[in-house]
């Protein structure tokens, strides 16, 4: 084969993967698209048919009435539960994990432990969990959500990070050992370090899974700490599904995660894979 | 008459005030039962009183108009948990459970009033009746309502505060069109008037469609299940339907009524615009509003919005804008026993941690000055419920047919037939609703009304069927249980 | 793994607490929603507790007789296989064929990789939530096109016909979590060993016998955790449905999560939903002693 023909049968499977990734991002992307539209069209074009595929104006109004009945403020019980119980879950869990990797602590019986955990239902423990929480009056608090959020992400921090660990070269730890650190000065000033990539790659995606959850929040939250998908499905019912304030709220719900998922782009790979490859 | 009376009554209260409020200067004794709960509840300025409400339209009324007022008058705040209907039950008896004292006042539907008060949630309201002087107000509220949904066993645990019943809407201008009049009686040899019972209903529904879709179908309901299950209750009772066999307590919800009635829903679909299957409350009043049905039975907020009554508000932007008023007729639905759909009370949570607050807060709502306001309150859903209010000057001047509109609620909530409620009333609604959702998505009506009547029974086994009976036998003995 | 720097540290007191100190809040944690729930359903499902009885009596195992009678709960089981076994496959192979695609290196990549891992990103309340909105028979956007290519207006009850909702809740499911499949399998894809690919190419392979035989069995261990780790979710589905369907029409779609809540907070059968509990458990646990062996075989 000439690298003339060469070359233009590769541009010719250029284009054909072009043209597929057109269609995959139409597909992925279109609903989403979607959702952003109707949070900007006013009643009439939310009620149109055939539907208007692009809003007439960027009109917020149906923001504005999210964030005058306080509605918005479920966005922040969000941001405080599933932002904390990352922080915890990835430190407890981090410590956790370093503590397998190198003392193995417990055999590979806790490990394994640990990751069955991952396995368990929510609906399995939450009926027991709501009745424990009322006992300690933890209902509707930042508290009991945090805590259950951490204790859900703990197999997968611990998971991920014991295999992290494992692949970092012992040899700097044993060399602060014999400088004189102590355990817990190696841990802070050499392992942290090293880990810290790994440690953010599993943060983004435990904070993912908090935010999201929904069985969780609808049991164990009133009035005070509602989270943001609680609040969507409010809307729906009553007497009709109020698709603007539902999409409104969708979005100021899903744009954070879109931010973080921007932002942490190159740790997102890594943290989804060693979830699987490592188990 | 009533009007004389009431202001009579007024007159007299007023004067007593006058002298009992210079003797007793500064304390909390003020003329009218609002400004009672005014007066008491300014001790507890500053502090927040939490308020289950029916998320959307509902909503407003706390939102927008009670709630902001309350405060500048006491300076309390309101916070509103706005909670879909068919989850209303749920969460109270959940936040019941767990007894955090989130909830301090609530909307309670009243059918679930034994339920709630005999698993211990609702604060029996007797004692701050007295306190407050409230028990002559209450006795204002429409009879129907008055007596059956403010308390169990005797005790006062809500009060009456939405008036709600189904009425039918229909347009006048087609039913009064001379050459569609002629066709309908050269085909069924009598009169195309609003229909009294479900087959005239039928057959003039049928009859419009054909000759007017698909510009104008002859009829469309919502019959998204949570509602559709209360059409199903009226026109089961209408029809001479009994819910259960009194002496053995069986279910008879799959009598060859009960099957009929579930038949005759579904064919009706076929005279209505394609997609009725899933249409709720404003599907519904879009269609009506617009023109594209001429005939549909609802909840009284449908009256006043067609007839283009406060419309304009800026919350109502949402709302389909009427192209019928002046149009619109009002009846009672076929056989002539509206389903008392749903219906509200005010209640204080017995988990509360601020009880008087709450329920001075709601003694205010429902006192018959600032209740003739919220049911006129074009935004939210509260529908007459006292004698004054469907009387009041004011508001029979609203549109030009408010006087017919009113007059037919009035039979409305005088006909009308009570939900059933029994003990775990919630546990056969569901069953009703998943019935219903199944005969939409094509079942065969019978085997439906067997599977309702089997969970039905199955429900009676686990509840105790003497426990059961006699509560049954509580509720069917009450005088609008069934059409007399 | 253990370093013989380590062992050296581990030999020299005789009781070393500090890495069972450094385990403890972890193990704390995982005690109290793992066990304590676990313990608790136990002696829950054998007592008659329900709404309004408080009665703590013990009822044997009354509870679990009425489980085998319960024919919503077992076709809520049923209901959650077919979505199972008809997403799970369906995610695997459009997710592959996205990372092949993906694969080689091409103009605006990483950019494409990011834009389409955003559905799985998404609240999956938030997620039904925006397909019952493209659903719509009305106002919805998918009955609009399929009326332009069938040539005539289409008015199909997405979320409330029999033959409709399965293929609703697919769609929606499979368009969230495809997205999380591809990302995993391009990572494999990506990492699999360029000398042997290329010493196939040199040796005439065909692109399609290159994968079938070397891409494809070297990604088979991700492939496996990844389809134990969809299963497991699917397994548990619950908010996706709830928001589509609320397991409607009737109860045709309602999975099991969606059955154990129904029992557990809006019928407050207390100890029956304990019961339920176990059962799932149960169920799990042959499939997990199965998987879990498969992933030692991929450590």
């Amino acid at each position: 084969m000439s690298s003339a023909a060469r070359r233009r049968r590769h541009a010719r499977t250029q284009t054909a993967r072009y043209a597929g990734i057109a269609v995959l991002l139409m597909f992925f992307l279109f609903p989403i698209y979607w959702l952003f539209a109707i949070s900007f069209k006013t009643a009439d074009e939310i009620f149109a048919s055939p539907p208007v595929w692009v809003p007439g104006s960027l009109q917020l109004g149906n923001y504005f009435v999210l964030f005058k009945d306080g509605d918005a403020f479920t966005v922040w019980n969000s941001l405080v539960t599933a932002g904390l119980s990352t922080v915890l879950a990835t430190m407890i869990g981090g410590v956790c994990a370093y503590s397998l990797a190198r003392y193995r602590t417990g055999g590979n019986a806790l490990a394994s432990w640990v990751l069955s955990q991952r396995m368990v239902p929510p609906i399995v423990v939450v009926f027991p969990i709501f009745l424990l929480y009322v006992a300690f009056g933890w209902i509707d608090s930042y508290g009991g959500l945090i805590l259950l959020y951490a204790a859900f992400n703990l197999p997968y921090v611990i998971w991920v990070m014991r295999g992290y660990i494992q692949d970092i070269p012992v040899e700097l730890e044993e060399a602060a050992l014999v400088d004189g650190c102590t355990r817990l000065q190696v841990l802070w000033k050499v392992v942290l370090p090293l880990a810290r990539g790994g440690l953010f790659a599993t943060a983004v995606f435990a904070f993912v899974f908090a935010w999201n959850d929904f069985l969780f929040a609808l049991v164990l939250t009133r009035t005070e700490v509602t989270t943001f998908p609680v609040q969507v499905t409010h809307y729906f019912g009553g007497q009709s599904n109020f698709w603007a304030k539902i999409a409104a709220m969708s979005v100021l719900g899903t744009l954070p995660v879109f931010v973080i998922v921007v932002a942490l782009q190159r740790f997102l790979v890594r943290g989804i894979s060693m979830g699987a490859v490592k188990g | 008459m009533q009007l004389l009376r009431r202001s009579l009554l007024m007159g007299v209260r007023l004067a007593a005030a006058a002298l009992v409020g210079t003797a007793l200067a500064g304390t909390a004794m003020a003329q009218s039962a609002s400004d009672r709960a005014v007066e008491a509840a300014k001790k507890y300025a500053g502090q927040t009183i939490t308020i289950v409400w029916e998320a959307g339209l509902q909503s407003l009324d706390p939102l927008n108009f009670s709630g902001p007022k309350w405060e500048k008058l006491t300076g309390m705040k309101i916070k509103v948990i706005e909670v879909p209907t068919a989850e209303m039950f749920t969460k109270i008896l959940q936040e019941h459970r767990s007894g955090s004292g989130a909830y301090d006042a609530l909307n309670v539907i009243p059918s679930w009033m034994p339920d709630l008060v005999s698993a211990g949630a609702l604060e029996q309201l007797d004692s701050w009746v007295d306190k407050f002087d409230y028990r002559k107000d209450l006795q204002d509220i429409s009879p129907m309502f008055r007596d059956n949904w403010m308390k169990v066993n005797g005790k006062i645990y809500g009060f009456p505060d939405d008036g709600d019943c189904f009425i039918m809407y229909y347009r006048k201008d087609i039913f009064a069109d001379p050459a569609l009049r002629e066709a309908f009686k050269a085909k069924y040899n009598r009169e195309m008037d609003v229909p009294k019972t479900w087959a005239d209903f039928a057959e003039v529904g049928a009859f419009i469609t054909e000759k007017m879709a698909p510009k104008t179908y002859g009829a469309a309901f919502f019959r998204d299940a949570p509602y559709a299950q209360f059409m199903f209750q009226e026109r089961f009772r209408n029809e001479g339907g009994k819910f259960f066999d009194a002496n053995t307590m069986k279910a008879t919800i799959n009598s060859d009524i009960g099957v009929k009635v579930l038949a005759g829903m579904r064919a009706e679909n076929k005279f209505m615009p394609p997609g009725v299957e899933t249409w709720g409350f404003v599907e519904n009043l879009a269609a009506f509003a617009t023109g594209q049905t001429a005939m549909t039975i609802s909840w009284p907020p449908y009256g006043r919005w067609t007839a283009g009554y406060g419309t304009d508000d800026k919350v109502m932007s949402w709302v389909p804008k009427t192209q019928i008023a002046g149009k619109v007729g009002y009846a009672l639905p076929p056989g002539g026993h509206p389903e008392l759909a749903a219906g509200f009370s005010l209640s204080v949570s017995a988990d509360s941690k601020n009880k008087e607050a709450a329920y001075l807060f709601i003694q205010w709502l429902n006192s018959p000055e600032i209740s003739t306001e919220r049911v006129q309150i074009p935004y939210t859903l509260r529908d007459p419920f006292r004698d004054n209010h469907y009387t009041d000057p004011y508001y029979l001047s609203r549109w030009p047919d408010a006087k017919y509109y009113l007059e037919t609620l009035k039979q409305a909530a005088t006909y009308g037939l009570l939900d059933l409620s029994i003990i775990q009333t919630d546990k056969y609604e569901e069953a009703l609703r998943q019935g219903i959702s199944r005969l939409w998505a094509g079942d065969d009506p019978k085997a439906i009304a067997d599977k309702i009547a089997a969970q039905w029974d199955a429900i009676t086994q686990k509840v105790g069927v003497e426990k059961q009976k006699a509560a049954y036998a509580d509720w069917a003995g009450k005088s609008a249980a069934y059409p007399k | 793994m253990t370093h013989p720097g380590y062992a050296a540290a581990r030999k020299r007191p005789k009781r070393d607490f500090f890495p069972v100190v450094l385990v403890g809040p972890a193990i704390f944690l995982l005690l109290l929603v793992g066990l304590f729930p676990l313990i608790y359903s136990i002696v829950v499902s054998f007592q008659g507790l329900t709404m309004t009885d408080e009665d703590t009596s013990f009822q044997g195992f009354a509870n679990y007789a009425q489980l085998f009678h319960d024919s919503r709960l077992w076709e809520s089981i049923l209901h959650t296989v077919i979505i199972t076994v008809v997403a799970l496959p369906l995610e695997v192979l459009l997710g592959l064929g996205m990372a092949l695609l993906l694969l080689d290196p091409i103009r605006g990549r990483q950019a494409f990789v990011a834009l389409l891992v955003l559905p799985t990103m998404i609240s999956p309340v938030v997620a039904g939530a925006t397909w019952r909105l493209l659903f719509d028979h009305h106002f919805g956007p998918i009955n609009e096109v399929l009326g332009w290519i069938t040539g005539h207006e289409q008015a199909l009850l997405w979320v409330v016909m029999p033959d409709l909702v399965y293929p609703s809740i697919l769609i929606c499911e499979i368009w969230q979590w495809t997205p999380f499949m591809f990302l995993l399998l391009l990572a494999a894809l990506t990492g699999v060993d360029r000398s042997a690919v290329e010493a196939a190419e040199i040796d005439g392979a065909t692109y399609w016998q290159k994968l079938w035989h070397i891409e494809l069995p070297a990604i088979q261990p991700v492939m496996i955790v990844a389809v134990l780790i969809r299963a497991l979710d699917l397994a548990r589905v619950f908010d996706v449905v709830w928001a589509l369907t609320k397991g409607g029409p009737g109860t045709m779609t309602e999975t099991v999560s969606i059955y154990a809540y129904i029992q557990g907070f809006q019928q407050f059968e207390t100890s029956y939903t304990a019961a339920i509990a176990f059962l799932i458990i149960a169920l799990l646990s042959v499939l997990m002693t199965a998987a879990v062996r498969k992933v030692e075989f991929v450590r």
